[in-house]
């Protein structure tokens, strides 16, 4: 692949956005950047994966941590720093890659032929994949989506000026309940190569 | 008044509410919440003019008593201590200086070349360190350098450096208490009721002094298997940085060294010079600047503006409980509570300063202690020095207990997180709260026996 090509791909919890990322990474050929990058920080770091794993895309405790200027000792928003110099330093080597949510999107709004998507979904196709995915009742699979996408907006929200889920600040947005997985991939995939063609014009 | 009361107390929660969320920078939320007093309460309800000039204190600034005190005044308590904030502005300016240097990371290396790179000797060493630079520099720069240059030799010398780090911010804490120069709330309450250096040093100092020894037994009783290199390697010391290595540039190393002399001189002279906290920091400031004058932009730049900032609008927020004199009501409330009792008086200042400064920002908390402490002393007839050093050791070791309740430990667990030494509530408050019950406990023991 000649040019850089970047995709970050913000998703709603349920709505398999994780899944169609992976897929338009393997389609594109390019690296796939999710939870596993925490292996490379923590090698970096000299730190166990599982001490990271439980900060990971989670806001931080607004009573027990504190900020002093540049400091923060909340550890949510110091591993959230250490992936955004993380995605950075990504985009500045050249490298093409897909990476989903980690407010990457807004990391990296100054890249030039970056694109975002955002991947919602119906609220009973969301509760049904969670529910399969995870073995639960649906009482407990709504109670996961719910709190999963409450963090997950917290977290945005602290990191980013724009709200999470705003049409206005993705380039795209697509609710994947619909054409399921492989009809949002082709959807999307279409998307990226009528960017790309009108990038080159 | 009961309306410009209601709305002063207000004012003050939401800024605490709004310092605590961290949602808006804190310098924003004074500010603003500052100005809200001066037009809410100060200008629309109690409509007067007096009360807005005495907050925003400008006319002290202009007055021969800030440069140069012949007695040991102090600044009127009311409204914004300029002489606090021109203080801190000048030791800024200076740390930079010497920070561009690499005055502290010289230090820190040429302490641990003279322990041979040993962990426990360099564990007691970077203690003492710490608190002694922390006498006269502010402890966010002391533990910002010594955490640095901490992890750095744990990685060479193969050993743990956490416990190193959270008594290193402890230790910064201690020596911050033991002068008027050292911690934040000490500038405030220093400045505000007239002590000098030497009032700070026989007082909170000796109680400093005192806990230190003991806390530096209680560390090393705690830490003493933890500081033990890895499977008892042996580490080639002669690979290991010299102090030599650390100093940026020679001429400015000489400059900022000597300005830091001068700088601890004046302020340990002072009480007998007559020169004021606000006269040094600005000299120190004005040399910094024409000797590094090829830096001297940068150095500006680098001023903590924001700290400064949330200074002011702090002092204003507080300036509208004084001047309606919510402060004296909480003052007679203390008094009733303790029934004139000193020893009670004393306990409930120390342990309600210590238990706040743990748990919020112990800045806010001593600027609005400060005007408390002088209406309790006027009204239940108390020497007002007592209160004071109970106030200020309250304040500057209860922050201590938590990773939130001081400036240090914010920076200090920070890095050490950035690095890869991720230190939780349960690891900090473990190591962190007794050694904190034990110097406040020194210190209410020591102003028991000496005072009361």
């Amino acid at each position: 692949m000649s040019e850089q090509l970047i995709i970050t791909l913000s998703r709603e919890f349920g709505s398999a956005g994780h899944e169609i990322a992976e897929k338009i990474a393997k389609d594109l050929g390019v690296k796939f950047y999710d939870r596993s990058m925490l292996d490379e920080i923590a090698g970096q770091m000299d730190v166990n994966i599982e001490v990271l794993e439980k900060y990971d895309e989670k806001p931080r405790n607004r009573i027990l941590s504190r900020r002093v200027g540049k400091y923060s000792n909340s550890m949510e928003e110091i591993l959230a720093e250490t992936q955004f110099d993380f995605i950075r330093e990504k985009a500045e080597s050249g490298e093409s890659f897909v990476i989903v949510g980690r407010c990457s999107e807004t990391v990296l709004q100054d890249v030039k032929g970056m694109i975002s998507i955002f991947v919602n979904g119906d609220r009973e196709c969301k509760v049904k994949r969670v529910m399969e995915k995870y073995d639960l009742s649906r009482e407990d699979a709504f109670k996961k989506m719910e709190r999963h996408d409450f963090k997950r907006k917290r977290y945005h929200n602290r990191h980013s000026e724009h709200k999470w889920g705003d049409s206005r600040f993705y380039d795209i947005c697509i609710n994947s309940s619909p054409l399921g997985v492989s009809g949002t991939v082709k959807v999307l995939e279409n998307y990226i190569q009528e960017r790309r063609t009108a990038c080159q014009k | 008044m009961i309306a410009a009361q209601i709305l002063a107390v207000t004012i003050f929660i939401v800024m605490f509410v709004l310092i605590v969320l961290d949602k808006i920078e804190r310098h924003y939320v004074t500010l603003g919440c500052g100005f809200l007093t001066i037009a809410g309460v100060f200008g629309i309800i109690m409509r007067d003019t007096h009360a807005i000039l005495e907050t925003l204190n400008l006319h002290s600034i202009f007055t021969l008593g800030f440069w140069y005190a012949s007695g040991s005044e102090g600044e009127s308590t009311a409204g914004i201590n300029w002489a606090t904030i021109i203080f801190i502005a000048g030791m800024m300016i200076m740390v930079e200086g010497m920070a561009k240097a690499g005055f502290f990371r010289w230090l820190c290396m040429l302490l641990a070349k003279l322990v041979n790179y040993k962990p426990v000797p360099l564990f007691v060493a970077f203690m003492v360190m710490s608190a002694g630079l922390a006498m006269f520099i502010d402890s966010i720069t002391v533990i910002l350098f010594l955490v640095a240059v901490t992890i750095e030799l744990a990685k060479l010398l193969k050993f743990n450096p956490i416990p190193m780090i959270l008594s290193e911010i402890f230790c910064a804490n201690l020596g911050g208490s033991a002068t008027m120069c050292g911690d934040p709330p000490n500038i405030i309450i220093g400045t505000s009721l007239g002590y000098s250096f030497g009032d700070f040093i026989t007082n909170t100092g000796v109680m400093a002094g005192i806990s230190l020894i003991l806390v530096v037994f209680y560390f090393l009783l705690v830490f003493h298997k933890d500081l033990k290199t890895k499977d008892g390697e042996r580490v080639d010391i002669s690979k290991m940085p010299t102090p030599r290595e650390a100093i940026l540039d020679k001429r400015e190393f000489a400059i900022s060294s000597v300005i830091f002399a001068c700088a601890v001189i004046l302020l340990v002279t002072h009480e007998y010079t007559g020169l004021t906290v606000a006269f040094i920091g600005t000299s120190i400031a004005i040399v910094t600047l024409l000797t590094s004058w090829k830096y001297a932009v940068e150095l500006l730049k680098k001023v903590d503006y924001k700290t400064l900032l949330f200074f002011i609008g702090l002092f204003m927020v507080v300036g509208g409980l004084e001047q309606t004199n919510i402060l004296e009501m909480i003052a007679g409330f203390i008094g009733k509570v303790s029934g004139d009792n000193l020893y009670i008086m004393v306990a409930i200042i120390l342990w309600i300063s210590a238990v706040a400064s743990a748990l919020v920002d112990n800045i806010p908390f001593a600027a609005t202690m400060v005007p408390v402490i002088k209406s309790l002393s006027a009204a239940q007839g108390v020497d007002l020095s007592v209160l004071t050093w109970a106030l200020s050791m309250g304040t500057d070791i209860g922050g201590s207990a938590t990773p939130i309740g001081a400036s240090a430990n914010v920076v200090g667990t920070s890095v050490a997180a950035k690095n890869g030494y991720v230190i939780g509530w349960g690891k900090y408050c473990k190591a962190a709260v007794p050694a904190t019950l034990i110097v406040i406990t020194v210190s209410m023991l020591f102003i028991f026996a000496r005072y009361c």
